[in-house]
């Protein structure tokens, strides 16, 4: 990407200093665009890994950046249901007669065998609360043009030490994050693909998610459908609904 | 001889219990350990929480009191490889423990025990790396892999690192699932700002830990509040409950040998004191009285007795230098064995002054008394019965 | 005058001195007839515990599952299992059967995760595969079909529960999912074994699949066979399953199963480098005694000498007195040996609490067991032992001239 980058970036020449946008507001742009007040999604999880590739279905429901309620339609997982709320992870089994809290060491486990911890489900703070920005050009993803921010923590309630986003400048949404461990090693490679518009915000409707540390492996995340701002009684989000 | 062969049998066999407890405290626990006092509870977690923030200090204090320190840091993580040039690519949790290279020695004694490659230096990215665990993984020296890992503040981190040194300890548990990295570079990956979790101290071989722990917990008291001094004996629970298993089984093992030795040395001496019964009526008849008979006889056997037990204590030490410095080669035994006994390789013997001061009384005792009997009953029998003896 | 006479009439005069050497005798057998059965029972115990917890003495497994096994890969798995107990159960050497499902199991409780493992077995055909009914040492078994399961007596008192209480598991399920079910605590029981008790939780076989999402599959059949089977047959069983289309399936006797075999032979060699020890210092007593009772009767060999009567036939004499001497001995050993040994060998001897510590597979209580071969073999050696011993030191005196002997006090 680099070889690519470098002369469109000269032939842009927009040195750092003359953008008028501040790190700060890219990130708030992109947090008013992304996080939505209610919604519901259907879609599906494709995980890939040593042993082949598995199907997962689901549907969702989400309040803000803090509250989803995913309830699994796949006939693998069937019943299966995860409740995230500000910081807290819970698990529903049919079979189970209790809810499951992940919490410490166990939310580092992987969900479902993907690429994507349970760890990262959580976090409900703005980016601003926990991390410092800062804007180190533009670069291009996918023919669009991003902001390349650079996200380091500055208090400790974090996974990540370090993210880099490309948000979109256009759309302020993020075309691509790394995630780096505390000694700069890249972690996690998210790459978000067809981004359409529903109801005036911009929803990725495919997105690609790696451990790097883990070799051929990713996940890959689809909407099939998705509503917006619709009324969603606020007891979905209730632990004694969860055990239904 | 027979006493000879008492001892050597019962050095070894102590050598072996001994030995299991030195690879615990040479290797695994020290012989005593300064924690915080809230990590004990939590300890399975390896948690980063429960820090000594000042070690220098501490150490030094100990210094004072001549008892070598080594501080280290003790953390939980999974270990990344990758196919080339590995096996296959691959994550396994590990126990690694961050330790500063000089300071380690005084200790602990894996610097005796590097199969391969050298000891880690400060500074360097490097690790040693359990010999079994090794073999498991088909790891070789210069062999890349990656920590994972969390920081202090919790978060994600990562290590990469080199294999310099394979180690192959007398302790299974170590060989099996542990890495060495050096404190500073744990230190500066996780940010511990110059915390540590643990300071192994080294107590003297035959010191009551227990006590010593407590004193030494009495003396930092004051100064550094909210330490705690763990002995060995707590540090590795199971280990105690096991040696109660080999102490018995040791003691049926001794018992037996004890029957077959005291067999072999009272058979000896009765056989002598009959031979002499003529003798014994000969001093009758010339006269002399029953009592100085007597205790001529019993001091002769003293003095066989003594003249045995020396020699028998002299073979014995022989042989037990023998074992203690060279030691059976059971390596090819405990490869797969998983026993909570931590032997693997060289069985050695252990010094037991103890029992060499009993061997040589019970040598003496028993040539006595078993002199008493028979002669009682000589001076019992006629002058002529006696001295008709055959 | 027959050798054989004077021999028992030499033996008879001095009885003491005899009775001391068959005591010293006596005793080292009886202790190397005990120490032996002790090891066989120790040997026994260790395979017949390899086989009921672990291998069985043949194990039917997918091919591929070796390879990944520190994965626990449930995908590679014996399909309609079912099928493949008909085909085994055809074969006549086969005595009974445990279709098995292990897998990583983590028990939810107050919050932390607590690692187990996690077995699923047919309760019924565990009560003759490994009699766990004996086992049970509070509550009962579960039920099939039911969310029920029995504990480990360690693990239980691990996580602190009891019968009744309920605990909830999380597992991965064959496809990489998650699942998890609660389970209500039916049992406890105390395995011999104790990595059982400490890591193992037994549930309906059924449930497991349910679980796992498995249905119809199991991770590995093991069984045993009837006594005097003959070697062939994992031979026979390989031939039958490809004969109906299983080639997914391999089977191994247990002996060829690296991790167990390897126990055992570990051990054999430990337990033979003891009894080796022993025998040298029982032999040494042996020799010890009879090396004294020549030396002590020098004088006597060197009158019969005077007497007139040829080395040779000293020799001669003396070895027939050991002979009989060690004889007696000897079998004085081996009936004190038997008779310490038999009724331990019942009620056997119980390490307890102190095997907690150990992970290699062997009991609390060994049961010695009497082998009639190496107890014979036992009598032969000490007999010849000691008449060999006698040799050295009666050629040697025979050959110092009577005067000598006579004059030598």
């Amino acid at each position: 990407m680099k070889n690519i980058l470098l002369p469109i970036l000269a032939a842009f020449a927009i040195p750092v200093s003359v953008l008028a946008i501040s790190a700060e507001d890219v990130v708030r742009k992109l947090e008013k665009n992304t996080v939505i007040k209610t919604a519901w999604t259907d879609g599906c999880l494709l995980i890939h890994d040593r042993f082949g590739t598995k199907k997962t279905t689901f549907i969702s429901y989400s309040r803000g950046a803090d509250t989803m309620l995913i309830e699994f339609t796949s006939v693998e997982e069937e019943g299966m249901k995860i409740l995230r709320t500000s910081n807290e992870i819970y698990l529903f089994y049919p079979d189970a007669e209790e809810l499951i809290r992940m919490q410490g060491a166990a939310l580092k486990e992987s969900v479902l065998g993907s690429d994507m911890s349970y760890e990262d489900m959580t976090g409900d703070k703005s980016l601003l609360t926990s991390y410092r920005a800062t804007l180190e050009g533009i670069e291009e993803v996918d023919g669009a043009a991003c902001y390349k921010v650079n996200l380091e923590a500055k208090s400790s309630d974090v996974p990540y030490y370090r993210e880099i986003m490309w948000i979109d400048k256009e759309l302020f949404i993020y075309r691509q994050i790394h995630k780096f461990s505390r000694s700069g090693k890249l972690l996690k490679e998210i790459s978000i693909n067809n981004i359409r518009q529903v109801s005036g915000k911009n929803i990725p409707f495919h997105m690609v998610l790696k451990d790097t540390l883990k070799r051929n492996s990713s996940t890959e995340f689809f909407i099939n459908d998705i509503k917006i701002n619709l009324h969603l009684d606020p007891d979905i989000f209730s632990l004694e609904e969860l055990t239904w | 001889m027979g006493l000879a062969i008492f001892i050597f049998i019962d050095s070894w066999l102590l050598g072996a219990q001994r030995e299991s407890e030195r690879n615990l405290i040479w290797y695994e626990t020290s012989s005593a350990r300064v924690l915080n006092q809230q990590y004990w509870e939590e300890k399975d977690q390896l948690p980063l929480k429960y820090v000594i923030e000042n070690p220098e200090a501490v150490t030094d204090r100990l210094q004072e009191l001549n008892i070598p320190a080594a501080p280290r840091i003790v953390f939980g993580g999974e270990l990344i490889v990758r196919e080339n040039p590995f096996e296959q690519d691959g994550s396994l949790p590990v126990k690694i423990f961050a330790i500063d290279p000089e300071k380690d020695n005084r200790v602990f004694r894996f610097n005796e025990t590097i199969k391969e490659g050298r000891s880690l230096k400060s500074g360097e990215e490097n690790i040693l790396m359990g010999a079994w665990m090794a073999e498991d993984l088909g790891a070789e020296i210069g062999y890349p892999l990656t920590i994972l890992t969390t920081t202090r503040d919790g978060y994600i981190q990562t290590i990469d690192v080199k294999i310099v040194g394979i180690i192959n300890c007398p302790n299974p548990v170590i060989n099996r699932s542990s890495i060495f990295l050096p404190l500073d570079i744990a230190d500066r990956y996780l940010e511990m700002h110059g915390a540590i979790t643990e300071i192994n101290l080294k107590l003297p071989e035959r010191a009551d830990a227990d006590l010593m722990a407590s004193s030494i917990e009495k003396e930092l008291g004051t100064d550094f509040p909210g330490l705690e001094i763990l002995s060995w004996k707590t540090l590795a629970g199971d280990f105690v409950a096991l040696a109660g298993m080999k102490q018995s089984a040791t003691r049926m093992i001794l018992f037996l040998v004890f029957i077959i030795v005291a067999v072999g040395v009272s058979n000896t001496m009765l056989m002598a004191i009959y031979e002499r019964f003529r003798e014994l009526g000969m001093m009758r008849a010339l006269g002399m009285k029953d009592s100085q008979i007597r205790l001529a006889f019993l001091f002769e056997s003293g003095g066989i007795g003594l003249i045995g037990s020396v020699l028998g204590i002299l073979l014995g030490t022989i042989l037990c230098f023998w074992i203690i410095n060279r030691g059976i080669d059971l390596t090819f035994m405990s490869r797969n064995m998983d026993i909570g006994y931590r032997i693997a390789g060289i069985s050695r013997g252990a010094w037991h002054p103890e029992a060499l001061v009993y061997a040589f009384f019970f040598g003496i005792i028993l040539s006595v008394a078993v002199t008493f009997f028979p002669t009682r009953r000589a001076l019992k029998m006629t002058i002529t019965d006696c001295l008709r003896y055959q | 005058m027959k050798l054989a006479t004077i021999a028992a009439r030499n033996i008879m005069r001095n009885k003491r001195r005899s009775i001391l050497s068959i005591t010293a005798i006596a005793m080292a057998t009886m202790s190397i007839v005990f120490l032996f059965s002790f090891l066989e029972g120790m040997k026994n115990d260790l395979a017949c515990n390899l086989q009921t917890y672990y291998t069985g003495e043949i194990r039917v497994r997918n091919n591929n599952y070796g390879k990944y096994e520190y994965l626990t890969p449930l995908h590679l798995r014996i399909e309609a299992y079912e099928d493949v107990l008909k085909i085994i159960e055809r074969n006549n050497s086969v005595k009974t059967l445990s279709p098995r499902i292990r897998f990583p199991a983590g028990i939810y409780r107050n919050g932390e995760i607590y690692r187990a493992l996690g077995m699923g077995v047919d309760f019924q055909r565990e009560k003759s595969y490994q009699d766990i009914e004996s086992r049970i040492i509070k509550g009962r078994l579960p039920e099939t079909g039911k969310k029920e399961t029995l504990l480990g007596a360690d693990l239980a008192r691990e996580i602190g529960v009891t019968t009744g209480d309920k605990i909830t598991i999380l597992a991965t399920t064959m496809r990489r999912g998650s699942n998890a079910v609660t389970l209500r605590i039916t049992g406890i029981a105390s395995f011999p074994v104790e990595s059982f008790n400490k890591k193992y939780l037994l549930i309906p076989l059924d449930r497991v699949q349910k679980l796992l999402r498995m249905d119809g599959s199991v991770t590995e059949i093991i069984m045993k066979l009837k006594k005097g089977s003959s070697s062939m047959v994992s031979e026979q069983l390989n031939t039958a399953l490809r004969a109906a289309g299983r080639e997914e399936l391999e089977i191994k006797s247990w002996k060829k199963i690296p991790s167990s075999y390897s126990f055992i032979e570990t051990a054999s060699s430990m337990y033979n480098f003891i009894a080796l020890f022993f025998f040298i210092l029982a032999s040494s007593v042996i020799i010890n005694t009879t090396m004294m009772v020549i030396h002590e009767r020098r004088r006597e060999i060197g009158t019969i000498g005077a007497m007139g009567m040829t080395g040779g036939e000293i020799i001669r004499l003396f070895f027939i007195e050991t002979v009989f001497l060690s004889t007696a001995g000897s079998l004085i050993g081996v009936i004190l040996g038997i008779g310490v040994t038999v009724p331990l060998s019942i009620t056997g001897i119980h390490f307890g609490k102190a095997m907690e510590g150990f992970s290699m597979e062997i009991s609390n209580s060994i049961y010695p067991a009497l082998n009639l071969k190496s107890t014979a073999l036992v009598f032969v050696y000490s007999v010849c032992m000691a008449s060999l011993a006698t040799l050295l030191p009666s050629i040697k005196a025979a050959r110092v001239k009577p005067v000598e002997a006579l004059r030598n006090e």
